[in-house]
């Protein structure tokens, strides 16, 4: 049966539960919570097809020789984007060539938005600091979103 | 692992389109992310980058889990490969996965996390339950499991009940709290289980 320590340990149990939530602070919630942004866009993701710093992994030459430069493509049924991830920026060009937008925007809700040339080029200047997706859409309507891009 | 179906419920009305669902999953589980990163002594800054990803992988995900009800090892896991990768790129070597495993502390070994998912899982049922009581007994045991504690006298004179009539109505309040659908089946024993590193804790017969 029941007794005063059975009460006791529940309540110490909830004490705990209530310790455990109050231990994390706002801000790490909210930018839980602000991730649903990043749901049921209507757009198509592109998956990473390509990551030198993965994929050239093995190879410790090409490595050495590219280390200065990464480079990734992501693909969707519609558009290949190829980037190169430098120092100080983020360069693309997205095929087959037209103009449009991208916006990268950093898990914690940060939007940057650039305009892509006629030869589908773009550059993301600073690049982000933090890790991001790209969407980038097309002015024939193309509508595409990268996984999260980790630098 | 306990089946949890309100967790099913909730993963699916979060990968339809419910913000509510996907707050109530961030709000039941950001502990566990949270403690597990504690584990691992990050700066802020990771923590904040090993959570987001984290997340951003579950809105990925949020269509394709193949057991919705192991959300919470499936978050445990994530987090701790997103830590060992910080901590991997903070070494700025290449040391294999599995050596790094090895090299890490009993805090942060698999058996560590599988502690933090029981506890997490635990904690997350007992704050649904609580959060559901009737608004006096919740008000009477958040005064009660407070920190630092508040002493009858001053539950007294918030609540307006008499401190005689204290004890009796935390019997009754905890023993609703049992009640709760989501407590079912949960021994006080399940309980004491839980929370192993808490001196006087320990189940009787």
């Amino acid at each position: 049966m029941r007794d005063a320590r059975d009460d006791e340990r529940l309540l110490a149990a909830l004490r705990d539960a209530e310790r455990a939530r109050r231990a994390v602070p706002d801000g790490f919630v909210q930018a839980a919570r602000a991730a649903y942004a990043w749901h049921n866009l209507e757009a198509e993701l592109a998956q990473l097809t390509y990551d030198s710093q993965r994929d050239d992994a093995a190879a410790a030459t090409v490595r050495a020789e590219t280390a200065s430069v990464r480079a990734l493509t992501f693909t969707s049924a519609s558009v290949t984007i190829e980037l190169e991830v430098t120092g100080r920026s983020v360069l693309g060009q997205i095929s087959p060539f037209r103009e449009g937008t991208v916006e990268a925007r950093t898990s914690a809700g940060a939007v940057v938005t650039v305009p892509v040339d006629e030869i589908g080029c773009f550059a993301v200047d600073p690049k982000p600091a933090s890790p991001f997706r790209l969407r980038c859409r097309t002015v024939d309507g193309a509508d595409v979103v990268t996984g999260l891009i980790m630098l | 692992m306990r089946d949890d179906s309100s967790v099913v419920a909730l993963v699916a009305r979060a990968a339809g389109s419910d913000q509510a669902a996907w707050d109530d999953l961030v709000d039941r589980y950001a502990p566990l992310v949270w403690s597990i990163c504690a584990r691992f002594e990050l700066s802020s800054q990771d923590v904040e980058d090993v959570g987001q990803n984290v997340w951003l992988r579950l809105v990925e995900q949020l269509g394709n889990l193949r057991e919705p009800a192991a959300l919470p090892g499936w978050l445990a896991t994530t987090t701790r490969r997103e830590c060992l990768r910080v901590v991997r790129a903070a070494q700025r070597v290449d040391i294999p996965g599995d050596e790094l495993e090895e090299r890490l502390s009993p805090q942060t070994d698999a058996a560590a996390i599988d502690q933090e998912i029981i506890a997490a899982e635990r904690n997350a049922l007992l704050r649904a339950a609580l959060a559901e009581l009737p608004p006096r007994c919740r008000r009477l045991l958040s005064m009660l499991i407070s920190d630092p504690p508040r002493s009858y006298a001053e539950i007294s004179a918030v609540l307006g009940i008499r401190i005689g009539s204290i004890g009796p109505e935390r019997g009754r309040c905890l023993e609703r709290l049992r009640r709760s659908e989501f407590l079912t089946g949960l021994s006080d024993d399940e309980f004491a289980a839980a929370r192993l590193s808490v001196p006087g804790s320990e189940p009787h017969a």
